[in-house]
């Protein structure tokens, strides 16, 4: 490993032509099962199921659903971050022709950090507590580009300005302790840009901060997505992150993408009945303000395996005995004026509500 | 506004905690966590503190119940003075004043069941059969041991019932239940010893979104059955916009703002209320596509040293040269705007008697903001490139 990495290989900057693309990384039928010995017998349980979704250069797919929908563990297996034992993951996974799922380790390794990178959800936990964050940067730079130390040193605080963190050189030397909740996720986002990477797979990279620094952090990375083409990938619970910045979004439920769509097309005719749910239940801040709020019953442990019935059957509004079979498939929405790429997984589809 | 009215009155209150000063700790300046604030709670009302992490807002709502010691103020429940009560008579008081804690998983004892959660508080206030509606069990002849565990177990199943569970979920364990349905059992244990008050701090942040709506109405119909009043603090102002009848903005440690009803939402007046507001994105991408975004440059500044003049004008985008800096904004009322009649105003008072519109807010500029006069300035901090 000597020479430069090839950061611009990604072509140049301009803006992207949206679906026009060809995938950057293209996910098809993801499995994961988790196992696990109970006493004498073994018991399996699927945590992503058949879950299929493309990112592309330029655009921002976002992967949403509550806790035990599979959405992390999906970010997990894409970057060979799951345990090495206790699960296996089926499906393909295709970042620029090569299948992530079973590219040999070495490989990977190389790939995380320089082709693709990963912003976590707590930068506490993910950042070293007793090295100072420029030789948290320094050390990606040099591991996969080679750079000399004075050189790497520079890039860490070109970095960490690019970030918006005031006073860069002087912050370099700091430990992550010494920063704010806001500083340390745009010093793991510092170190994520590092190589300029083609794809960041962004887990909940908000969620633990107050608003309004989560708008400035959610502003850089969609800067980022439109100025310097990057593919992402960002998984997030919130509805309101997702209708501002993403291009397209791919709901969950128990393991399987229930609901597919471009954005506009999403929040402005959900048809599954969870996405419809979900939106409903949601108090917001503009408009009238609701007698009362209209959750969706039951709780997301309420679930029923889909090789018997809808998962979301238990807790849905419209679910009856047509509900009740196996063989429920992701198809195109054949409602009027559906949007192309709008696919949907449910009997009775939500109605469209008329402008 | 009269006394009957207010349940709680909060009148300069301060909790500092002591400062630390390097490796050997001591000797630097207190944490001014929470630094002179007034409010006002009325019987049967909702009040929510809105603010980020750091601002006070949870420290505010635990020296209300002193779960942490005020370090100077007032406060006044139901006309008593509980800063200057001794150890019994607070521990008989904190039986009509009670607490929902955020994360139910770490309140709850993993290892007591539903059944000895819930009676715990019971048995802690020494409520019995003869005394359900009050009182500490003093006086008359002492109920069998058998009655009062049978009186038990029935209160227990009533207050399942009453937030919505089994009352066969009594002989389970927290482990056992969802996170709503933890958050049930939260709210339950609070309402055991029937307390007018119920300080409520971040109840549906660490639920599901598809939950939260769940709790959030059964908050709201627990308050219209027991006539609860409540405080509820949050982060989340579309959840709080949504509860309360009057909203209080915190940011280190004061109130910049307060008002009633929809006044604040519909016409924020104070800088950071506005940036704050403008941050929260929205499920709607037409709204967002559309939307202005007032950025705030910086991180909130510690708390042990605050800015001088206003406390927002080292992050405020409308800040003006000397007197932001100079001199400190007093929270004052803002007369009632002709756009703003008739929505439910009317004889509002959040800060002080003979208000007129009840919508308060600490900022200088305040009427220059509102009227277009001031526009913000560019943040530079998150350009990125």
């Amino acid at each position: 490993m000597s020479a430069v990495a090839p950061a611009g290989a990604a072509g140049p900057a301009g803006p992207a032509t949206p679906s026009a693309e060809p995938p950057l990384l293209s996910v098809q039928d993801l499995s994961v099962t988790f196992t696990a010995r109970r006493g004498s017998g073994r018991s399996e349980v699927r945590a992503v199921d058949g879950v299929s979704f493309d990112v592309r250069p330029g655009r921002v797919m976002a992967l949403v659903g509550e806790s035990g929908s599979g959405k992390s563990v999906t970010s997990l297996a894409l970057t060979g971050l799951l345990p090495a034992r206790g699960n296996r993951v089926e499906g393909r996974a295709l970042f620029a022709g090569e299948d992530l799922l079973t590219v040999p380790r070495a490989r990977l390794a190389d790939l995380r950090g320089r082709e693709l990178a990963m912003v976590f959800q707590d930068p506490m936990s993910s950042l070293n507590p007793v090295v100072p964050v420029g030789l948290q940067i320094t050390e990606v730079v040099r591991r996969h580009t080679g750079a000399g130390r004075a050189a790497a040193k520079e890039r860490a605080v070109e970095l960490l300005g690019r970030v918006g963190i005031p006073d860069p050189r002087r912050r370099v030397r700091e430990f992550p302790h010494q920063l704010s909740g806001g500083m340390r996720q745009r010093v793991m986002i510092a170190i994520a840009l590092a190589c300029d990477p083609r794809l960041v797979i962004a887990d909940e990279p908000t969620t633990a901060l107050d608003v309004t620094i989560q708008a400035q952090v959610i502003d850089l990375l969609s800067t980022l997505v439109r100025e310097q083409g990057t593919a992402m990938l960002l998984i997030t619970h919130d509805l309101g992150v997702v209708a501002g910045v993403c291009d397209d979004v791919t709901v969950m439920y128990a393991g399987r993408v229930v609901e597919q769509a471009p954005r506009r097309e999403l929040f402005a005719r959900p048809r599954h009945r969870y996405t419809a749910g979900l939106l409903a239940s949601v108090p917001r801040l503009d408009g009238p303000r609701p007698e009362r709020l209209t959750p969706i019953p039951g709780t997301p442990r309420d679930v029923v395996a889909w090789s018997e019935a809808c998962a979301f059957a238990p807790r849905c509004t419209a679910g009856d005995d047509a509900c009740r079979r196996g063989d429920l498939v992701l198809a195109p929405d054949a409602g009027a004026g559906a949007a192309p790429g709008h696919l949907v997984r449910c009997v009775h589809p939500a109605p469209v509500e008329q402008p | 506004m009269s006394d009957d009215e207010v349940l709680l009155r909060v009148r300069g209150l301060q909790v500092h905690y002591p400062g630390r000063g390097g490796l050997l700790r001591g000797g630097g300046p207190p944490v001014r966590a929470v630094d002179g604030v007034d409010l006002d709670v009325r019987r049967g009302e909702t009040l929510g503190l809105v603010g980020e992490s750091g601002c006070g807002k949870s420290t505010l709502g635990r020296a209300v119940l002193r779960l942490t010691e005020p370090t100077a103020g007032e406060v006044v429940f139901d006309g008593t003075d509980v800063r200057a009560l001794p150890r019994e008579p607070l521990r008989l008081l904190r039986r009509r004043m009670q607490m929902v804690f955020q994360d139910p998983m770490a309140s709850l004892d993993p290892r007591q069941s539903v059944q000895s959660l819930l009676a715990e508080p019971l048995v802690a206030h020494g409520l019995g059969p003869r005394d359900s509606e009050g009182g500490t069990g003093a006086g008359g002849p002492r109920p069998s041991r058998r009655a009062v565990t049978g009186w038990r177990e029935a209160r227990v199943r009533e207050l399942l019932e009453l937030v919505g569970l089994p009352g066969s979920a009594a002989g389970r364990y927290p482990h056992e239940f969802s996170g709503g349905q933890r958050q049930r059992i939260g709210i339950a244990r609070a309402l055991a010893v029937e307390p007018d008050l119920v300080v409520a701090d971040e109840p549906v942040s660490a639920l599901d979104v598809s939950v939260q709506a769940q709790v959030v109405n059964l908050l709201e119909d627990l308050q219209e059955r027991l006539g609860l009043t409540y405080v509820v603090i949050a982060h989340d102002l579309a959840v709080v916009r949504h509860i309360s009848d009057a909203v209080a903005v915190m940011y280190l440690g004061t109130v910049v703002e307060q008002g009633r009803g929809d006044a604040l939402y519909t016409a924020p007046l104070h800088p950071y209320t506005i940036a704050l507001m403008s941050a929260i994105p929205v499920p709607d991408p037409v709204v967002e596509d559309a939307r202005q975004r007032v950025l705030l440059s910086g991180d909130l500044p510690s708390p042990a040293a605050p800015p001088s003049g206003c406390r927002f004008h080292t992050r405020c985008p409308f800040r003006q040269a000397t007197r932001c800096h100079d001199e400190v904004p007093l929270l004052r009322e803002i007369p009632l705007r002709p756009g703003l009649a008739g929505s439910g105003l009317a004889g509002a008072g959040a800060t002080g008697a003979g208000s007129a519109s009840g919508h308060a807010v600490a900022c200088h500029w305040a009427e220059e903001v509102a009227s277009g006069q001031l526009s913000p300035r560019q943040v530079e901090a998150t350009a990125a490139s």
